[in-house]
């Protein structure tokens, strides 16, 4: 009887485990793509405003949950380990760059530092993509939830553009750790794309 | 204790079943593009190919009018409104069967994604690979077609 009641209790123990343990999603391979071509020197940063980081609930290298049979859920971290941040810098510099941007990254710790961070080592003009929320969830669907800032700042801390994208959104089905990590990347060089398909942006850009 | 078993045994089966049965149809397309103004399109072979689904989307866009041509290049030779790039994933259950599509659609010259859609269909919702293509393109395009009819 000992054997099956340890079988019960293992069997448990999966159902609410399952394959969502230990996940971590790479969005360092995302291939992002711009709506335009530019040239000249800009300065690039990603900033971490997500309250739940901020306030040190999750770390920075939160990506979001994968829930198990029974909802329970686990966090899903960055591939890298590195916070998402710098993971999604990655490919945004990568993607500036292919559109004929010569990019140097910018290290911004928080909104309230995007003008001084920008006068430290910042360009003529920057783009700062803030990430106000940046979370999947994993259970019967892949959600996201999301919101995003994307601005254009000049060398003196002046906002030249802004777009922004919030939202709430089933993005696929449920799949394995690849699929979904391959998903989530892809969202963001949707979310990404779409932030800079702004007249208003282009211009701040190009002009 | 025996009921207890019992009631495991159920809940555990219940939730292996529903994981059999589940679909999801998405796609997130640009509203500033006009997708019907797009006519050239180019398939970009994907690395994990193995089962000519390239080649049935290539069919599939055929069918919707557009013209459309497949390479294992990355970028075509001709220039093209669109690159076409997808992903496919498999599983068996019997068979083997599509179990997650995925399309995206570039410009030509700039490589933007600005739309994109997938279909997930696990092993008792399964269908026909053309029959995915043929509703992911359908969703991306906003056809209203029986393809989808049961999401």
């Amino acid at each position: 009887m000992n054997i099956v009641r340890l079988g019960v209790i293992a069997l448990c123990g999966a159902v609410l485990m399952g394959c969502a343990v230990g996940n971590k999603y790479s969005y360092e391979t995302a291939n992002v793509a711009l709506p335009f071509t530019g040239e000249g020197e800009i300065g690039v940063a990603v900033v971490d405003n997500r309250s739940y980081v901020l306030d040190g609930s999750k770390d920075a290298s939160f990506v979001g949950v994968q829930r198990a049979a029974l909802g329970n859920a686990w966090s899903v971290t960055t591939e890298s380990g590195k916070p998402l941040t710098e993971a999604m810098a990655t490919p945004l510099e990568r993607g500036l760059s292919k559109s004929g941007f010569a990019v140097t990254p910018l290290a911004i710790g928080s909104p309230a530092d995007v003008q001084a961070g920008v006068a430290a080592g910042g360009k003529d003009k920057n783009v700062v993509l803030t990430v106000n929320d940046w979370q999947t969830d994993i259970y019967m669907k892949l959600t996201l939830a999301y919101d995003l800032l994307l601005q254009i700042v000049s060398g003196d801390g002046e906002t030249l553009a802004e777009n922004s994208m919030r939202g709430d959104e089933v993005i696929g089905g449920t799949g394995f750790e690849t699929q979904n990590s391959e998903n989530s990347a892809a969202a963001y060089e949707t979310k990404i794309g779409r932030l800079f398909n702004s007249d208003e942006i282009k211009a701040a850009l190009l002009d | 204790m025996t009921n207890c078993l019992r009631a495991v045994w159920l809940i555990t089966v219940l939730l292996f079943l529903s994981g059999c049965v589940s679909t999801s149809l998405t796609a997130d397309v640009d509203p500033e593009v006009d997708l019907s103004s797009l006519q050239t399109f180019y398939v970009a072979k994907y690395s994990g190919d193995k089962r000519g689904t390239g080649e049935k989307i290539v069919e599939g866009l055929q069918a919707m009018g557009k013209e459309a041509s497949f390479g294992v290049d990355q970028q075509p030779e001709e220039p093209v409104d669109v690159v076409v790039q997808y992903r496919d994933k498999w599983m068996w259950d019997i068979t083997m069967y599509m179990l997650e599509l995925n399309i995206e659609l570039r410009d030509g010259q700039t490589n933007y994604k600005f739309a994109s859609g997938q279909s997930n269909r696990t092993s008792l919702a399964r269908r026909s690979a053309q029959e995915m293509i043929r509703e992911v393109l359908d969703k991306i395009f906003g056809v209203e077609t029986a393809a989808g009819e049961d999401q």
